[in-house]
């Protein structure tokens, strides 16, 4: 079940955030200050209103939250439309990642209404009455709505996404049954989003070292790959207290995959591995 | 240096990450409501005046309200640990399974307290 | 204060750190055997407190006295400890990254160990003198 929008899941609402101080834990470069209000052009009869988290790292200023009004008989349905509409026709200055909009490179994931999911595939008309828009959470940002992925990307690299073998190269395909090859469903899909090492509260407390559920996902479907031949090694490198024992099963991961996929349940297989070892 | 982007000031409570938060508060919790047992151990090994004292500081309103609030604590605590137990056999982690499990164990602790509660009050009687 | 330098600045070697510590699935572990003893012997605890109910000392000390309660109940406060200690080492890692880490997790871990102490004596205590 991939959740669609949020009123898909359930029918009680829990607070729109968790009871801390709006400046918990935020330190002063991140504060974010009132910005703009933009309004929609004359004419406009279907309106809305989104909130976006602006940042110029060339003003020397601390983050802004602007205002604008979109004309929804203007533009596309997506909230990517939205953005676009608003880059093209109201403020040329608002800056984000964006290159597939059919949900398949992962650029555009950003933070909408506080859940992680990918702009291109979410319906405007899926957002709240005000939608809010942020970068992807707990990220550095380079401008408005960029995350800097730098450190997420280098936790990806340190679990050698690639397949080792001791064996040399056949010289045909590696062969693989076809219920080996079953075994990568649902974790070869990833497209590197990060929405869910965005949304785990464990990456936000221990990012550092913590690799999150995107990387350990992936450390799963290289474990599971039955043509590789170094589980050892991978498991050796998982094994630590940071590493991969943050998780603590939040299941946040799995609650904002915009492709359906389960990190979660990756990682417990991980887990899984890791307790047979040693048994 | 750059700023973050705000991860708990902003991200959205979920039943995920509201009952994986609860079950940490109500370990917290707990672990308090088992000192207190081994207090009420000593008190009862000391001898009769410590057990008195401690038992009348139980049977008052206050006692009587955080004895309550922990068998809350610790029944939500189980349940959740029980649904964490299943997790680590790597079931249950279908998306609706997650969220029909979450308040199972919601429901299943409230219950249990009452059920609890209930039973001692008719034991006394 | 960390024995290793401060985060570094190249994306490579921050992500690695000082590598895996290739350890962490005993505790683990040891957490979840603690958690499944403990669903049998909590519940039989709290079933047995609703109804001993008001029981005065005495009553207390003849339902402790009995060699099967004594037991049980020795066994429930050396998971419980157990669990409790491994538990309490996981949050204060997610969220003490100061100095104070180091000797949180030790107090943690000795207190643990010396109010489990205490109850099986006081346990033991009531068992031997009825």
């Amino acid at each position: 079940m991939t959740i669609r929008s949020s009123s898909q899941v359930s029918r009680w609402k829990l607070p729109r955030r968790f009871p801390v101080p709006k400046r918990f834990g935020v330190s002063k470069d991140s504060r974010i200050e009132q910005g703009r209000h933009w309004p929609a052009p004359t004419g406009a009869k279907r309106i809305k209103t989104f909130q976006i988290y602006r940042y110029d790292p060339e003003s020397g200023r601390n983050p802004r939250l602007d205002t604008y009004e979109v004309d929804l008989d203007d533009c596309g349905p997506m909230v990517l439309d939205a953005l676009i509409w608003i880059k093209s026709k109201v403020d040329s200055t608002l800056t984000f990642r964006r290159s597939c909009r059919e949900g398949v490179c992962g650029s555009c994931a950003m933070t909408i209404d506080g859940t992680n999911w990918l702009a291109c595939t979410r319906f405007v008309s899926q957002t709240a009455g005000t939608a809010s828009i942020y970068p992807l959470a707990n990220f550095p940002v380079i401008k408005d709505l960029v995350p800097d992925q730098a450190h997420a990307l280098a936790q990806y690299a340190l679990i050698e996404p690639w397949l080792k073998t001791s064996e040399p190269p056949p010289q045909q395909e590696r062969l693989q049954s076809v219920a080996d090859r079953k075994r990568l469903d649902g974790y070869y899909e990833c497209i590197l989003c990060f929405c869910c090492t965005s949304g785990c509260p464990s990456h936000w407390w221990n990012g550092e070292r913590f690799l999150g559920p995107a990387v350990l996902l992936q450390a799963w479907r290289w474990l599971t790959d039955s043509r590789d031949d170094a589980k050892g090694e991978r498991l050796d490198a998982l094994e630590d207290p940071f590493r991969l024992y943050r998780c603590h099963t939040i299941l946040n991961c799995t609650r904002t995959c915009p492709k359906g996929l389960n990190p979660g349940k990756a990682i417990a297989e991980i887990k899984r591995m890791m307790l047979e070892r040693t048994l | 240096m750059r700023p973050r982007s705000p991860n708990i000031q902003n991200y959205r409570p979920q039943l995920t990450s509201v009952l994986s938060i609860a079950n940490r508060f109500t370990a917290v919790i707990s672990t308090v409501a088992i000192v207190a047992f081994v207090a009420w151990l000593v008190a009862a090994a000391v001898g009769p005046q410590s057990y008195d004292s401690m038992h009348a500081a139980a049977a008052s309103p206050v006692g009587r309200a955080l004895l309550v609030v922990a068998t809350f604590a610790f029944f939500l605590h189980l349940c959740g640990s029980v649904r964490h137990l299943f997790w680590d056999a790597v079931a249950g982690f279908e998306l609706r399974t997650i969220y029909a499990s979450g308040w199972a164990a919601l429901a299943a602790s409230v219950a249990l307290t009452a059920g609890a509660w209930l039973i001692g009050f008719w034991v006394r009687s | 204060m960390s024995a290793a330098p401060g985060p570094a600045p190249s994306g490579s070697a921050r992500a690695r750190g000082l590598g895996s510590a290739r350890r962490g699935t005993g505790a683990w572990r040891a957490e979840r055997v603690t958690a499944i003893a403990l669903v049998p012997l909590t519940l039989w605890l709290v079933a047995s407190l609703v109804a001993l109910g008001r029981a005065d000392r005495t009553a207390f000390v003849a339902w402790l006295g009995r060699p099967l309660h004594g037991f049980l109940t020795i066994l429930l406060l050396i998971a419980v400890f157990r669990h409790t200690a491994l538990g309490l080492q996981v949050i204060i890692e997610d969220y003490v990254h100061s100095a104070a880490k180091t000797p949180l997790l030790l107090l943690i871990h000795l207190l643990c160990f010396a109010i489990c102490v205490a109850g099986v004596l006081a346990t033991l205590g009531i068992m031997f003198a009825s």
